[in-house]
């Protein structure tokens, strides 16, 4: 009888030293707060100084032109004019352009086809999402299924289907294209997205984002409409 | 009795070392089942100093009060009354009174074996 009452209590008490340990270790779980908000810190400064670099970098292209203008203002001032056109439209989408780049294809998934769902289109939300991905990178031209992005172009769903440039994208497979400027800069963007979490994002409305092998020649096409620029207005001179 | 500190030992270490840990939104729960332990704890105690242990209310006390109270928790939660606290109230007035009696009853023993020492 004795034997069996202290049996009793042993098993009582051993669940009740279990209990409070682990309520002890899940209060004083350790605060991995302190060190993430260094990291953090650490993230922004290196984002400021990214930003610092660029700056300096485009005051010393802007500088670049400046010192053109004077050199060609004597014999020519008409060619540097036509040469800075000609940047400009370069810049904000009017030409095609060639370079290493790379192509993602955005198909319908495996899974999706071996089930005979039906594949929709890409919605706005999702194809902002991989733009957004992709112009983490600066210097880049980007085409999806053969419509330019420049600044100011829309993704936007018109009556249903989604568009860009106010043109509907095709159901998938099509394709997109990125000119980056570099091949290091194309294997750097190529890397990214291949870890990006964007792709289970795809993956959830039954499509497959296959990001390929970056080339050393990919030709994005140039802008081929208007651009409405009614609301700008040129500077006051100083 | 040693064996019975022995399982207390042994269980707090195996908690230690193992390093489990339950999401915090439960530790509240948890807290209030160690109370409710502990309060069935030291009934049986009292009741097996007061010679009127039985082994079946022990273990199914044991338990049931432990759900009972994670039970009422979750329901004060879910109702949006602190319904817990009537746990922690209960509980807590009665582990108070369980070791009072205890602490009597110890008292009483060594006081008469003092006498049957002092008497001898």
């Amino acid at each position: 009888m004795k034997k069996k009452v202290i049996s009793r209590f042993t098993m009582i008490l051993f669940v009740i030293g279990l209990m409070t340990a682990i309520q002890f270790n899940t209060i004083n779980e350790p605060h991995s707060r302190d060190t993430r908000d260094v990291w953090e810190i650490r993230q922004e400064l290196s984002r400021e100084k990214q930003l610092h670099s660029e700056l300096l970098s485009e005051i010393g292209t802007l500088d670049g032109t400046l010192a053109k203008y004077e050199e060609a203002m004597n014999d020519s001032p008409e060619q540097a004019l036509k040469e800075t056109v000609e940047e400009l439209r370069k810049e904000a989408g009017f030409t095609e352009i060639t370079g290493p780049g790379l192509q993602i294809l955005i198909e319908p998934s495996q899974e999706a086809i071996m089930s005979g769902q039906n594949i929709e289109q890409v919605s706005p939300e999702l194809l902002i999402r991989l733009v957004n991905e992709i112009n983490r990178f600066n210097n880049i031209d980007l085409s999806i299924d053969d419509k330019r992005l420049i600044n100011t172009s829309p993704i936007r769903d018109i009556n249903g289907r989604t568009t860009i440039n106010g043109k509907p994208v095709g159901t998938p497979p099509f394709e997109m294209k990125v000119v980056a400027g570099t091949a290091e800069h194309a294997e750097k963007i190529y890397n990214h997205l291949k870890a990006s979490p964007i792709l289970d994002n795809f993956y959830i409305d039954n499509l497959s984002v296959n990001v390929m092998q970056p080339e050393t020649e990919v030709k994005v096409e140039a802008y081929d409409e208007e651009l409405g620029l009614e609301h700008l207005k040129a500077a006051e001179e100083e | 009795m040693w064996l019975s500190i022995l399982g207390l030992i042994l269980g707090v270490s195996l908690g230690l070392l193992t390093d489990i840990r339950i999401p915090p939104e439960y530790a509240n729960y948890l807290s209030i089942a160690v109370l409710a332990a502990l309060d069935t704890l030291f009934g049986g105690i009292r009741a097996h100093l007061q010679q009127v242990y039985d082994d079946k209310v022990f273990v199914s006390g044991f338990f049931f009060n432990i759900l009972l109270a994670a039970g009422l928790a979750f329901l004060g939660v879910h109702l949006g009354v602190d319904l817990y606290l009537a746990a922690i109230f209960a509980f807590g007035v009665r582990l108070f009174q369980n070791i009072a009696v205890i602490r009597r009853i110890i008292l009483s023993k060594w006081t008469e074996k003092k006498g049957l020492r002092e008497s001898v």
